[in-house]
């Protein structure tokens, strides 16, 4: 008896302390961490075409198509199928692809979440913020940092 | 002794003899019936989730207007839009006819309960007898709905809300029982008057301050009787899916949720006006209120106990809930009788 | 384990202070051996496929060989073969497998089922996906994929291609006939799930009850089966698996199973890992498995308090603390993808002190936060009415079946393979493993609770240590080639103590980037198989309280 009282005393506490932990989400967007992999951002400039990402993906997500003189022509991306590991952004040596925090994209089909070239530059950063930085810290190992601002158009 | 509503309204339109009994008793219970589905229709869709989130540390619905209140348009509209669905082989009439029985039951029960302001349907001599008598016609509601929805799991819960009803509706009738000794009526009205009596320290004689382990044990049947949890055993959602109305759909859905807050809030109305002293105050001298709101206030708390015991105390097994049932709350009951006959013929 | 351990006076035949003397184990199965196989992580016995059975009671009952972690079928240019991997519960560091080859045109070989019970579903798993038939086994049908699938997808010849043609009368109702029993019947056949509140997923329980009461359940597993292990072997081993085994327990448990892929690959192709990357390893494994902990007893709570009780959300909650936690470290709430072969992928996020605090505040809130979960249910009477003594596992019985986790330790079987078999970081820390002797449901929610509190204290000692570690030693990975082929051949099983119990991975190289073959063995798959023993001529509710209590991820059962 005296266990179902204290039950009982623990749902009234927390009853009647009023916290809640609600997000109320489109009005209170939800802090997100500068590592968080959302939606990717491309960078045509930047991009050396050098396949690397095409070759990482383990879902076949990314299709690159070249002319016969490796000339980029098509960046395709299916965001819809993607898992979100971020081995595309991890491979890159010149940080021309790399996961936005944007976590907010819609579909009506599933043709609209296959993003070409145009779509994925212009992918806009969550809250303007470019998480290049944030991540910097142990891509050492993989490329070596290049001079210059990074220009994601 | 006030008169009964329809009384005061063929008076107030100055109808007399048999025309002024049908009108007066139809406008009557009218009122009485869209002010307890008024009730349930706040309790259904808006209060019972804002209470749950309380309980939960979440904010509920707020979207739809304020407090979020609209939602039980929005509710009403999308239940009552939805496609009626009859599965195959179901036993029909008695499929179509369960959910009526269910919300009629209760709704039936209410014509006895005095609300206070003079509201009140008929006060008959055997007032509380009656009530406990139309209140357990939803069993065979439930019997029909889990018979007839050709259903495996609706079997299984309506085999286990019977079970369920016979073992608790005796140790609630027999709870019920000793406070009619204490009050020497079953009339409804003469249990709420012999309740306005001083018990000290300012206090009415509330039989739940006189006899507060039949007020226990009475809650607990009450429960059990509603079916919440703990013994919310003949839905148990996680266990066999929805019980007895794991097939209904659409308005009869409705009709049959409609009819589980009623009966929470008819047990409530029961307990209150069997032992909170019905639409009154706990002060002797002190209305603060009046007599109509200490009635609805009252429900209401009952109705908050339920969703508090839902919120914290697990539901028991069936062969559990049983052997509780019949070894312990019956044997309790019977105790609780003989305790208060011995202890009134003393006195008396 | 030592001599002196007063609990195993003896040791076992093949057992020696330094491990398992493989020579005496020959011995032992005499003629039952006709070659020997070096796997990385034990010596195999080749078995002639009708004397499996002899040879496996031999080193069962003789050697001492207690627990079938696994069996792993496959198939070779010309013969097929189903691997036995035994350890002990005493010790898993004492491996031995039994290699069974079977000839291509008659795979058929002898079923261990009557040796170790959990052989029953490995070996119809390596039927439906290999194609290897099993001799003297009670229900050799398909486990994973529907009866009406051709083909074995794990075969060499199988075609992807292939339309799988299902004719009309399999599609018919399945329902029709069986709907009404025989006329005099006394039980009643019921269609617990793939759609029921209660299966945590899509698990199809065909249950018989008599009255209220289990007569017989059987589960009808593989509606989220997506081939994991095809399409890991599909995968390079340097990248493309990684992402994968978060997938598996998708009840963010998954830098445990990443755990789980990483030790069985590094040990592989000998990957060093280093220290500041194992610390980094443990600590974020354990969060995980808070994380995890916390949601099976917030689906517990429900199974047992009814739909929307106050624990789910509590835990719920709460978890929510430790997955912002993994958030800012590993980028992903659920799908971490955060190890890598020979490190992880990050180092702690900057700054590192506000890291380490949100990880203290968290730690300092826990204890009272369990305490409120004692108060919520543990104490509570109806609770314990419910729980104790219901869904009562034997110590032995779980041990044929395979189980592992919390609900072995709620049998009191003191197994947890990171005190057993260190990796990481685990024997420099310390903690304690916890048992219940209860063997009931409680138990395995008492167990669960505790070890949240251990976890805790694991993780509060890493980050101390990370907070201390000097800058200039932080390495979180190894040099690793970026094409990694290990040589051919080589063969290993590997397991880890997942959020479940003992997972498993195991991998056979043919000299490529990618895994000749890839079998995860997973704990749920084998914890499952405890379900009808435990509810057996229990009610319904003690079913489905049970089946909770197990807490099993349907997407790691199916895989």
């Amino acid at each position: 008896m005296i266990g179902l009282l204290k039950s009982m005393a623990t749902t009234m506490k927390h009853a009647l302390d009023g916290d809640t932990f609600t997000v109320e989400y489109p009005e209170d967007t939800p802090e997100v961490s500068p590592r968080f992999r959302g939606v990717h951002k491309f960078s045509q400039e930047r991009c050396i075409w050098c396949r690397q990402c095409e070759n990482v993906c383990p879902n076949d997500t990314i299709q690159i198509v070249t002319d016969d003189k490796r000339n980029g022509e098509q960046y395709n991306l299916h965001i819809g199928q993607c898992i979100y590991c971020r081995l595309c952004e991890e491979v890159c040596p010149v940080d021309a692809i790399l996961l936005t925090q944007n976590f907010e994209f819609t579909g009506d089909t599933k043709d609209d979440l296959a993003y070409n070239m145009e779509q994925l530059k212009n992918v806009p950063w969550y809250k303007d913020i470019d998480p290049l930085a944030s991540r910097e810290p142990d891509r050492g190992g993989w490329i070596n940092e290049g001079e210059g601002e990074v220009d994601y158009q | 002794m006030a008169s009964t509503l329809p009384d005061t309204i063929s008076s107030l339109f100055g109808l007399g003899g048999l025309v002024g009994d049908v009108v007066g008793s139809l406008v009557g219970a009218v009122l009485v019936g869209s002010l307890m589905l008024t009730m349930t229709a706040l309790a259904g869709p808006w209060a019972k989730r804002k209470i749950t989130a309380a309980f939960t540390d979440r904010i509920a619905v707020n979207r739809v207007g304020p407090f979020g209140l609209l939602i039980i348009v929005a509710d009403a509209v999308r239940l009552l839009s939805k496609e009626l669905i009859v599965p195959e082989d179901v036993d029909r009439p008695a499929w179509d006819l369960a959910p009526f029985v269910l919300a009629s039951s209760a709704l039936l029960g209410f014509a006895v309960i005095p609300m206070g302001n003079g509201i009140q349907l008929a006060d008959p001599e055997v007032g509380l007898a009656y009530v406990f008598a139309v209140a357990s016609i939803a069993s065979v509601g439930l019997v029909m709905a889990g018979y007839a929805s050709n259903n495996k799991f609706s079997l299984l819960g309506g085999l286990r809300a019977v079970a369920q009803n016979l073992a608790y509706e005796i140790p609630l009738v027999i709870t019920a029982a000793s406070v009619v000794i204490f009050a020497g009526t079953l009339q409804m009205s003469g249990i709420v008057e012999a309740q306005t009596a001083a018990l000290g320290f300012g206090l009415k004689s509330w039989y739940a301050f006189v006899n507060p382990f039949a007020f226990l044990l009475f809650l607990v049947a009450n429960l059990a009787e509603v079916g919440r949890n703990p013994f919310d055993t003949p839905e148990a959602p996680t266990e066999i899916v929805a019980g007895y109305q794991t097939e209904y759909s659409s308005v009869y859905f409705v009709l049959m949720y409609l009819g589980e807050f009623l009966h929470i809030f008819l047990g409530g109305a029961i307990i209150a006006t069997v032992f909170l002293g019905g639409p009154t105050s706990p002060f002797v001298g002190v209305e603060i209120l009046p007599g109509f709101l200490w009635f609805v206030v009252k429900i209401w708390a009952v109705f908050l106990f339920t969703q508090w015991m839902r919120s914290a105390i697990p539901r028991v097994r069936i062969d559990q809930l049983i052997e509780i049932g019949w070894k312990g709350m019956l044997v309790l009951s019977f105790a609780n009788l003989v305790l208060t006959a011995v202890i009134v013929g003393v006195i008396a | 384990m030592s001599l002196e351990d007063p609990s195993r006076p003896e040791l076992d035949i093949g057992e020696t202070a330094e491990g398992v003397d493989y020579d005496a184990l020959e011995a032992l199965l005499g003629d039952h051996v006709v070659g020997r196989e070096r796997h990385r992580n034990a010596e195999a016995f080749v078995v002639r496929p009708d004397e499996v059975q002899d040879a496996l009671f031999l080193l069962r009952d003789e050697a001492g060989f207690d627990h079938c972690s696994c069996v792993t079928a496959q198939e070779y240019e010309d013969r097929y073969e189903s691997i036995y991997h035994l350890r002990k519960y005493d010790d898993p560091t004492q491996e031995v497998g039994v290699v069974v080859p079977t000839a291509t045109d008659d795979p058929v070989s002898e079923s261990a089922e009557p040796v170790y019970r959990t052989a029953d579903w490995h070996e119809r798993e390596a039927y439906d996906l290999v194609g290897v038939d099993y001799d003297d086994h009670p229900q050799m049908e398909r486990i994973l994929l529907p009866e009406t699938w051709q083909g074995h997808p794990l075969s060499l010849d199988y075609d992807q291609e292939q339309p799988q043609v299902v004719t009309f009368s399999e599609h018919a109702n399945p329902l029709n006939e069986d709907q009404r029993a025989e006329a005099d019947s006394d039980t009643m056949f019921v269609n617990i799930g793939p759609h029921h509140p209660a299966t945590h997923g899509v698990l199809h329980l065909k249950t018989t009850l008599d009255g209220e009461q289990v007569a017989d359940v059987e589960s009808d597993i593989g509606y989220l089966h997506r081939c994991e292990e095809q399409i890991c072997q599909n995968g390079t081993y340097r990248h493309q698996i990684m992402p994968y085994p978060d997938r598996w327990d998708y009840i963010s448990a998954g830098i445990l199973n990443e755990w789980a892929y990483a030790r069985a690959a590094e040990d592989m192709a000998d990957i060093d890992v280093p220290e500041y990357a194992q610390v980094i390893r443990t600590m974020s494994a354990e969060l995980c498995r808070i994380a995890s902990h916390m949601l099976a007893l917030g689906t517990f709570a429900l199974d047992v308090y009814g739909d929307f009780t106050a624990i789910f959300m509590y835990a719920t909650r709460d978890r929510e603390v430790v997955q912002n936690i993994l958030e800012d470290l590993t980028g992903q709430r659920l799908m971490f993808n955060y190890l890598r072969l020979g490190g992880v992928a990050w180092d702690l996020p900057e700054p590192r002190e506000e890291f380490f605090e949100s990880i203290h505040d968290f730690l300092e809130d826990l204890p009272e936060k369990l305490e409120e979960y004692h108060d919520l249910v543990t104490s509570n009477e109806i609770f314990q009415m419910r729980c104790v003594d219901t869904g009562v596992l034997e110590p032995e019985i779980a041990k044929s079946y395979g189980a592992t986790g919390p609900v072995a330790r709620g049998s009191g079987i003191d197994y947890d393979l990171r005190r057993d078999d260190p990796y990481g970081y685990y024997d420099e820390l310390d903690w304690d493993v916890i048992t219940e002797e209860g063997c009931d449901n409680y138990a395995r929610v008492l167990v669960r609770l505790q070890e949240v509190e251990e976890s805790a204290k694991i993780i509060e000692q890493c980050v101390d240590l990370l907070a201390e570690w000097p800058e200039e030693d932080r390495t979180i990975q190894s040099n690793v080639p970026r094409t990694l082929k290990p040589d051919p051949d080589t063969e290993i099983y590997r397991s880890v103590e997942g959020a479940k119990g003992e997972l498993g991975i195991y991998m056979r190289s043919d000299g490529t980037e990618k895994p000749a073959r890839f079998k995860i063995r997973s704990p749920c798959f084998s914890n499952l198989q405890t379900l009808p023993e435990m509810s057996q001529g229990e009610y319904i509710p003690d079913l489905i309280a049970s089946l909770g209590s197990l807490d099993i991820v349907l997407g790691e059962v199916d895989r």
